[in-house]
């Protein structure tokens, strides 16, 4: 058998099609615009790629973006000041301090600062806090794309045995979280669990997230089952650099019902969340019902 | 094989014990712990409850005030009650009684006690702060359970956790702080297919669900620990979620009801006050010290 390939950049532009028609709709019956602020402290090379795609991706869907590119020097204080100035900025309803901050910032102090309503990474501690107990929050983005595409797959996931491997704050903790609200009952694997494949071939849907290259083959995989992969890791083959998950594709796809590939998979859903999240805290902002399909 | 019974009322004790020589260093220091707490309304139900925390408090050397607010106080009242209690420094811990009145949403309280004094552990942000591992003050009743497995001599690292029931004080944060000690952990709850199938195959299942008789012996893997968290009242007296007879056969320990998990709660609430009042005082130096 072979597995259906989830289509995660055909299904990220849907995501962002939706919120720009959101976004259109808020603009004429309320003339509200969904502001995103991006903070980026110094120059590296990695995070000015990812802060220039979502400036393209914010203005493409129609929000207002704003900028603020510092200096690698700057000051907690500084950074702190701004931060507070956004987080009583009207026309900003989400904020983003791109990560890593350079090693003389205390990121969590920094995270933790943000008013959790704009906390669109959903990185705040009362937003994990508030995930945790299952109340209204901001959700991180990779997990939250992830699950819209298991919902979009499954439909109903209840019931379903879930395993995620890796229990990373961003990923893997999170979307044990995500899985449990939707009533699957939920595995949380890592590096210290005991015969991992067995664990792994337990699961209906099945999420790596270890960053380790090719790890989970086709032998950790129930047939038929759904594999998420969340894994990026750019490793050098027969001379020349790839991007590839921590499943090890061919064989698991031989396995699975359904797989994201590495790339094209999970990866382009980030952006398209962090737009949802950001549309999603601009709505509540003003009281307005939440875009439906577009939260957890 | 007959299980071995884990003695809640020693552990809790012992606990009891620590705290004290906590609490008098803290007094000595001028920061005696003190905890208040809160009920609104006809609380006979909780009555016995407060008592019991009370008598507690005494034998830990935490202070104890009581208050009892009226059935109409309405939510901004007693926000603004627990906003004088965050900001009075003689007050360490605030106790939210349960049940309150259907006008009063008990989350929204939670969420007006500030994080210091939060010896309940349900801010979302102590919740939040176990997720990160950050094990400072957690839910009493879900740092007590795992108080109780880390007595055991279990290994804690890749042990197989099975937790049944996912409630957000009890269920969820035991995952957390388990994960949080390198355990695989399966959450179960009413949705699972087959719990059995996961409960079997954990070295350590721990059970709160609210529903007496759910887990039973041929569900336990041989030799593990059953930490029953449930308390029923059935015919008069007092069981957990366990069927007691047929699981102690099989598991190689296992906590009764009562007298388990029950007492290292409240041992644990007392704990957290202490841990609270530690927080607060070192808070209370590095921001203001230099001044002086």
């Amino acid at each position: 058998m072979t597995a259906k390939v989830i289509d995660g950049k055909a299904f990220a532009a849907n995501v962002r099609a939706q919120v720009a028609a959101h976004v259109a709709k808020l603009k004429e019956t309320h003339n509200i615009q969904p502001g995103l602020a991006v903070v980026l402290v110094g120059e590296d090379p990695a995070s000015q790629v990812y802060v220039r795609n979502k400036h393209a991706s914010t203005i493409e869907v129609g929000m207002a973006s704003f900028e603020h590119r510092l200096p690698v020097d700057t000051s907690e204080a500084d950074l702190l000041a701004l931060v507070k100035s956004l987080n009583a900025d009207p026309k900003v309803h989400g904020i983003l301090v791109q990560l890593p901050l350079p090693a003389h910032l205390n990121s969590e102090l920094i995270i933790n600062t943000i008013d959790p309503a704009k906390d669109v990474d959903g990185f705040h501690i009362s937003n994990v806090g508030l995930l945790g107990t299952g109340q209204k929050s901001m959700v991180p983005c990779t997990p939250l794309g992830c699950l819209m595409m298991l919902r979009d797959h499954h439909g109903k996931l209840a019931g379903l045995n879930a395993v995620v491997v890796g229990r990373s704050n961003i990923v893997g903790k999170p979307m044990a979280q995500l899985l449990l609200g939707d009533s699957c009952t939920v595995t949380i694997a890592h590096s210290r669990t005991k015969d991992l494949a067995a664990v792994c071939r337990g699961a209906d849907i099945l999420v790596a997230a270890v960053g380790r290259p090719e790890m989970l083959t086709g032998d950790y995989v129930k047939p038929g089952a759904t594999v998420i992969d969340v894994g990026i890791n750019r490793i050098e083959r027969d001379g020349k650099a790839k991007l590839v998950g921590d499943v090890h594709y061919e064989s698991a796809a031989a396995v699975a019902g359904a797989i994201t590939p590495v790339p094209g998979g999970v990866g382009p859903m980030t952006i398209a969340c962090l737009l949802a999240n950001a549309l999603t805290a601009c709505c509540r902002a003003n009281g307005l019902p939440e875009p439906e399909g577009l939260t957890a | 094989m007959t299980a071995t019974l884990i003695d809640g009322k020693a552990i809790a004790a012992r606990m009891r014990a620590e705290t004290l020589i906590e609490a008098q260093a803290l007094a000595d220091a001028g920061w005696a712990p003190k905890l208040v707490s809160i009920s609104v309304g006809d609380v006979a139900a909780a009555e016995l409850y407060v008592r019991n925390q009370q008598k507690q408090a005494e034998a830990a050397g935490v202070g104890f005030e009581s208050r009892n607010y009226p059935e109409t106080i309405s939510l901004e009242q007693l926000v603004g009650v627990l906003s004088g209690l965050n900001a009075d420094p003689r007050v360490n811990g605030i106790i939210i009684q349960r049940p309150l009145p259907a006008h009063i949403p008990v989350k929204a309280l939670q969420k007006a006690v500030h994080p210091l004094k939060d010896v309940e552990g349900m801010h979302p942000a102590s919740i939040g702060n176990i997720v990160y591992n950050d094990l400072a003050l957690g839910p009493c009743t879900a740092v007590a359970a795992v108080e109780i497995l880390k007595t055991l001599p279990l290994r804690l690292e890749g042990l197989d956790v099975c937790v049944i029931g996912h409630s957000e004080i009890v269920g969820k944060p035991i995952a957390f702080l388990m994960m949080g000690l390198g355990a695989t952990v399966t959450v179960c709850h009413h949705m699972t297919r087959q719990v059995a199938v996961h409960s079997r195959a954990a070295d350590a299942v721990f059970v709160a669900v609210g529903k007496p008789g759910l887990v039973t012996g041929e569900m336990l893997k041989p030799g593990s620990a059953l930490i029953d968290i449930g308390i029923n009242r059935v015919e008069g007296k007092t069981v957990g979620d366990a069927d007691f007879e047929s699981c102690s056969k099989v598991a190689g320990w296992i906590t009764p009801v009562p007298g388990g998990v029950g007492p290292v709660t409240v041992a644990t609430l007392m704990k957290n006050a202490v841990l609270a009042t530690r927080m607060q005082m070192d808070h209370y130096r590095s921001a203001f010290a230099a001044a002086v």
